[in-house]
């Protein structure tokens, strides 16, 4: 697949990319390329792989990678812990963010935001300067500053986890972000302020690649590209126009595709 | 303890079986359990005795049934009478047990009984007969409900045992009824095998008259993929204990067991569990509940143990008491032993008394109190009883047994 | 799968506060007898009601057999093998600090204990205690003024002999149990705190133990009395040097609350643990205990208890006064061949007492970690309430978490409520927390501390942030 051309390198490669968990080959071939300033949606049924392909990228441990590559500006990342990668600048939005009962999510926050600027050679925040950039960030995607003193997701509501996922983002500032199914579970209003705290993020520089089953994150931050996911492959490639289509047609449409490539 | 001292001047059996030598043997040396152990330690030191002083092993008087067989559906079996059965059907087979095949059995579990732990099973032993010992071989699928009866009788002291192996896919109903005549003891030991795939609802439902102990052991050994259900009461015993051992021999068995004791006057009775996985992805759901009033002692005392093998064991349990008298007392002692680490296990367990603002909006309805506490007595119960496979006539009878003083 | 021997691996750390005091000691023989006892208590210049109590501890040790119940495996220990008096020598008065030995001095700046005027730590009095006997205490003037009185038990004795001969021995009698015999028999030194009436005590108050011989025990013997409508807050951290014999720590603790006082207790326990095979390491069998005397008096008891090879140790609250209120909260963690059996127990005797039990158990290695509690609602005990929760987390296939609550009412109107739970640290967290930068050592040292918030929560500032210290330290080492 060959995206728009441009001179910058690519800051993700995924080359037809052979995956499994438990002997079971969920990938069979995936080839995405993300550019800076793209942004890319991936779409398909459940259980076609979406989801699998943003753990793999993040480095999820119980995926076994079989063939292919993944490169993140230029360097193969597969040999990397998930938290090298996520200090290089790869961001993985979760589908069902975890609760973890006990751990503040101010102190977490903090050490993750920190951990991010010791890779980029800047210097990490104390307690006081970190509780400042927490409240600019704050703002961003609504939150209020309760949520900071509460365990990591615990007894959040499915849009105020979403918005946590947004709130990590907007600190790490990543070169790309996954985010899986960010929309799913958000009423029309949450969505907005999701998807505006996305665009707000995302600049020139960075990538960003939308996993979904619908439409409507994508009326809101509108993608370059559109990929078709199908049994661990993508099956077509369009424009933001495909994503309307499919919305008019359903799945069963792509039923027909066969691969493109 | 008239048995204990016979046990040790081997006067106590004329004639003994070959089993009941062995275990004769094994507890002349050490009589008694030790009761300092966690299993012996709260147990009433003078009802013990009480319980063990009898002169008249095992005379037998017929067993009056506390109600009538109306639906011929009903496989009922009386330990020590009528226990003669051999049915081969289409879809299901009973069959009793050979003696060879009964001795075999026994004599292997003697083998591996710790003194201590298994001290009632082999007091059991020395003392039931041949004529006391019922054992059963089911199969199929569409085995008729089965009610085994067990009693003791007046100024006695009987020792029964029951056996029953259930073959693969066998999917039965069992109630076990016991019941204590005044002024007597009964020792019950049961042992429970299910094969793969078998399903067993077991209900046990023991209740006494005046002064009656007793001693009931079951034994359950569950193979994979068996489904044990039990539900169980014990009532109305100047001292009751209720042993239960699990085992599930390579894990992934399901284990569901709700009981309840109700304690009145000056009665004891305890419920002792020890639920064992020898195996990887076993489930148990466990509640007992506990009513204590009067002057009586309700006891709970409940091991999970899931050692390095038994990963993936999913193991819950709680125990729930309701103390509603002053002078009553309840112990409880839910206990987990883990070793592996990838288990969900939890515990818990609360001691109160009836809600009083429940009480309190069924009074204000006007309700008196009497008539609250035994709706929210009832719905205590419920929750147990539920499990107890037993028809509707029957439940009306232990109503009536429930509601008596 | 996340492996789960990288976890393991991230659970050692070598002991840092192994190191030898060489300085010269003053050493009674081994063995135990009348005339061991009595050389003590002449040692100490003590009163005759001491020596008395001391013998009468033990002649009833004499009597008594070494508890076995908890299922603790460890070799016998020799009585006769221990030496139950050791003392760094120094000048027989020392009327400042200026006259410690600068080496005892140096040491506790090691443990990061400063006890010297420049150094000390502010906010916090410390009384120091090396081996037997008690080497310093700060603040004691500031604390005066207050009417406080915290020095060493020795001094106490001789200072204020009307109190001791009064509570010593009142909250756990001599004959309580097979170590606080040996304990009231034998007891060396210790701290003692008296907050007088109306008194809230204007600073965290800290004892320091340390053991530096390697075949002496340490019985040491702490006593605090809160009278009326006065509180205070009490540390107690401890450490010991690396040897590869087993040193026998014995203490007593007793606390006294009178009416509408309150005491909270807190104890971060890293003894020396021995080292991966279970070789060395301290036996810490000790009985504390807090007697609730007044109305709505409280007792709170918060432990870390990190080292030792063998913790046996039950903080316990009687709760007689009406209303009062008794609370424990605990994190204990063991690794490699630790063994831990601790717990509480929360007698209630008066009415309307309060009960909470807050314990978290995590085991690694081969170890064993036991939580063992007794709730008991006395007869008389109307309208109290005790709330229970035991959670385990396990960090390997080897490790072993045991709960064992032993729960009796007999007072219907009353309410026990126990919970009890068993879990690892989750792949899915943990990737959660590594997929967001975080290393993988940190994010499981951040879970493991989270899962002892509760009771981390319950620590003094300044204890809090050292016991979580203590727990990413023990948490930290070699991820391969």
């Amino acid at each position: 697949m060959q995206t728009k051309t441009k001179e910058l390198d690519p800051i993700l490669e995924v080359n037809n990319l052979f995956a499994s968990t438990e002997d079971l080959p969920i990938l069979k071939g995936v080839t995405i390329s993300v550019n800076p300033g793209e942004i890319h949606a991936i779409m398909g049924r459940n259980g076609c792989g979406k989801s699998t392909l943003s753990k793999i990228i993040a480095g999820h441990p119980s995926y076994k990678i079989t063939k292919g590559e993944i490169k993140f500006t230029g360097q193969d990342i597969k040999s990397l812990e998930p938290e090298e990668r996520a200090q290089s600048g790869i961001f993985l939005g979760f589908q069902y963010p975890i609760e973890i009962p006990g751990v503040s999510n101010l102190e977490f926050l903090r050490v993750a935001t920190n951990a991010r600027r010791k890779f980029l050679k800047k210097e990490e925040l104390d307690t006081f300067d970190f509780e400042d950039l927490v409240r600019e960030k704050l703002d961003l995607v609504k939150m209020d500053s309760a949520f900071l003193s509460r365990s990591i997701n615990q007894g959040f509501s499915g849009g105020e986890k979403k918005r946590n996922e947004i709130l990590q983002m907007a600190l790490l500032e990543p070169k790309i972000a996954i985010l899986d199914e960010t929309d799913s579970g958000l009423d029309i209003d949450a969505l907005r302020i999701v998807a505006s705290g996305i665009k707000k993020i995302s600049n020139e520089n960075t990538g960003i690649i939308l996993i979904t089953h619908y439409q409507r994150l994508l009326e809101e931050i509108k993608p370059d590209y559109v990929h078709v996911m199908s049994d661990g492959q993508i099956i077509k490639t369009g424009e933001s126009d495909l994503a309307l289509e499919l919305e008019k047609h359903g799945y069963e449409w792509t039923d027909n595709f066969t691969k493109e490539f | 303890m008239h048995i204990i001292e016979e046990i040790k001047k081997n006067e106590l059996v004329r004639n003994p079986s070959e089993i009941q030598k062995i275990c004769l043997d094994k507890l002349k040396l050490n009589p008694l359990p030790n009761i300092k152990s966690e299993l012996w330690r709260l147990s009433n030191k003078s009802k013990f005795s009480s319980f063990l002083d009898f002169s008249n092993i095992n005379k037998e008087s017929r067993m009056s049934l506390p109600y009538k067989n109306i639906s011929p559906n009903i496989i009922r079996l009386i330990i020590g009478e009528n226990s003669s059965i051999n049915l081969e059907e289409e879809t299901y087979s009973i069959r009793k047990l050979k003696d060879s095949e009964i001795i075999k059995y026994i004599k292997k579990n003697i083998s591996n009984f710790d003194q201590n732990d298994h001290w009632s099973d082999l007091l059991n032993h020395c003392l039931s007969s041949k004529s006391n010992i019922l054992g059963l071989n089911i199969s199929g699928n569409q085995v008729p409900p089965i009610e085994i009866f067990s009693s003791s009788s007046s100024e006695c002291f009987n020792a029964k045992t029951l056996i029953l192996f259930c073959e693969k896919n066998c999917k039965v109903d069992l109630l076990q009824i016991n019941i204590g005549n005044k002024n007597s003891s009964l020792s019950q030991s049961t042992y429970l095998c299910l094969e793969e795939n078998t399903t067993i609802n077991h209900g046990v439902v023991s209740y006494g008259e005046k002064k009656s102990n007793l001693l009931n052991s079951l034994n359950v050994i569950q193979k994979e993929k068996s489904n044990y259900s039990l539900g169980s009461i014990h009532f109305k015993f100047n001292y009751a204990r209720f042993e239960i051992r699990i085992n599930q021999l390579k894990g992934a068995a399901k284990t569901t067991i709700k009981g309840i004791q109700i304690t009145k006057k000056n009665d004891q009775i305890a419920t002792y569990t020890k639920i064992k996985f020898n195996g990887p992805n076993g489930f148990v759901d466990q509640i007992n509940k506990s009513l204590a009033d009067d002057k009586s002692h309700a006891i709970f005392e409940g091991a999970i143990i899931v050692p390095k093998v038994a990963q993936k064991t999913n193991a819950s349990q709680l125990s729930r008491n309701l103390l509603i008298s002053r002078h009553a007392k309840i112990d409880t002692k839910p206990q987990l032993e883990i070793i592996a680490d990838d288990v969900k296990c939890k515990h818990g367990a609360t001691i109160s008394q009836l809600n009083e603002e429940e009480l309190f909006y069924m009074r204000s309805r006007g309700l008196t109190l009497a008539e609250a506490s035994k709706l929210q007595l009832s719905s205590y119960f419920k929750e147990i009883i539920e499990c107890i496979p037993i028809s509707k006539d029957r439940w009306d009878l232990l109503d009536v047994l429930l509601q008596e003083n | 799968m996340v492996n789960q021997n990288l976890v393991k691996g991230v659970v050692s750390e070598p002991y840092k506060y192994g190191f030898v005091t060489d300085i010269e000691t003053e050493k009674i023989s081994k063995g135990l007898n009348e005339n061991t006892i009595r050389l003590i208590s002449a040692k100490k210049e003590e009163p005759e009601f001491l020596l008395n109590f001391r013998l009468n501890a033990f002649r009833k040790w004499q009597k008594m057999e070494e508890p076995n119940w908890a299922d603790l495996g460890y070799k016998e220990i020799d009585y006769q093998d221990i030496i139950y008096y050791s003392a760094p020598k120094q000048k027989e008065k020392i009327s400042s600090l200026d006259e410690v030995d600068p080496k005892l001095l140096e040491t506790f700046d090691k443990l990061g204990i400063p006890l010297t005027e420049q150094k000390k730590l502010t906010n916090v009095a410390v009384d120091a205690v090396f081996d037997s006997v008690s080497i310093a205490t700060t603040f004691r003037k500031e604390l005066a003024e207050h009417g406080v009185i915290f020095c060493s038990i020795s001094e106490a004795v001789k200072d204020y002999s009307d109190l001791i001969e009064k509570y010593l021995g009142s909250v756990v009698p001599a004959n309580d149990n097979y170590f606080a015999a040996l304990n009231s028999a034998v007891f060396s030194d210790g701290s003692f705190v008296y907050i007088p009436k109306g008194v809230k005590c204007p600073m965290d108050l800290s004892s320091y133990f340390r053991i530096n011989s390697g075949d002496s025990g340490q019985f040491e013997r702490t006593l605090i009395i809160a009278e009326e409508s006065s509180s205070v807050s009490y540390l107690e951290g401890c450490t010991a040097p690396m040897f590869d014999t087993n040193t026998l720590h014995a203490a007593v603790v007793e606390l006294i609350a009178l009416d509408d006082s309150s005491i909270k207790y807190s104890t971060v326990q890293n003894w020396y643990a021995g080292n991966e095979e279970g070789v060395g390491g301290i036996f810490n069998f000790v009985t504390k205990r807090g007697k609730c005397l007044g109305k709505r008096s409280k007792i709170s008891w918060s432990q870390v208890e990190t080292g030792s090879a063998i913790t046996w140790k039950y903080p316990s609250c009687l709760l007689l006064g009406e209303e009062s209120v008794g609370e424990f909260y605990s994190v204990a963690l063991t690794n490699n061949l630790q063994q831990a059996d601790t717990g509480t127990k929360m007698i209630h005797i008066g009415p309307k007492t309060k009960s909470t039990i807050v314990s978290k158990g995590i085991s690694a290695g081969n170890s064993v970690n036991s939580y063992r509690g007794l709730v008991k609602m006395g007869s008389k005990a109307s309208g109290s309430r005790n709330y229970s929760q035991c959670d385990s987390m396990l960090i390997g296939d080897q490790a072993s978490a045991n709960t064992f609550p032993y729960i009796q009412s007999q007072q219907p109107n009353s309410e026990i409520e126990h919970e009890a739970s068993t879990c690892r640290i989750s792949e899915d967290q943990l990737f959660y927390l590594q997929s967001r930068g975080i290393e993988f050592e940190e994010a499981v040292s951040m879970m493991v501390s989270g899962f002892c918030r509760d009771v981390f929560n319950q620590l003094p500032m300044e204890f809090a942030a050292e016991a979580d210290k203590l727990l990413s330290l023990k948490l930290e080492g070699s991820v391969g």
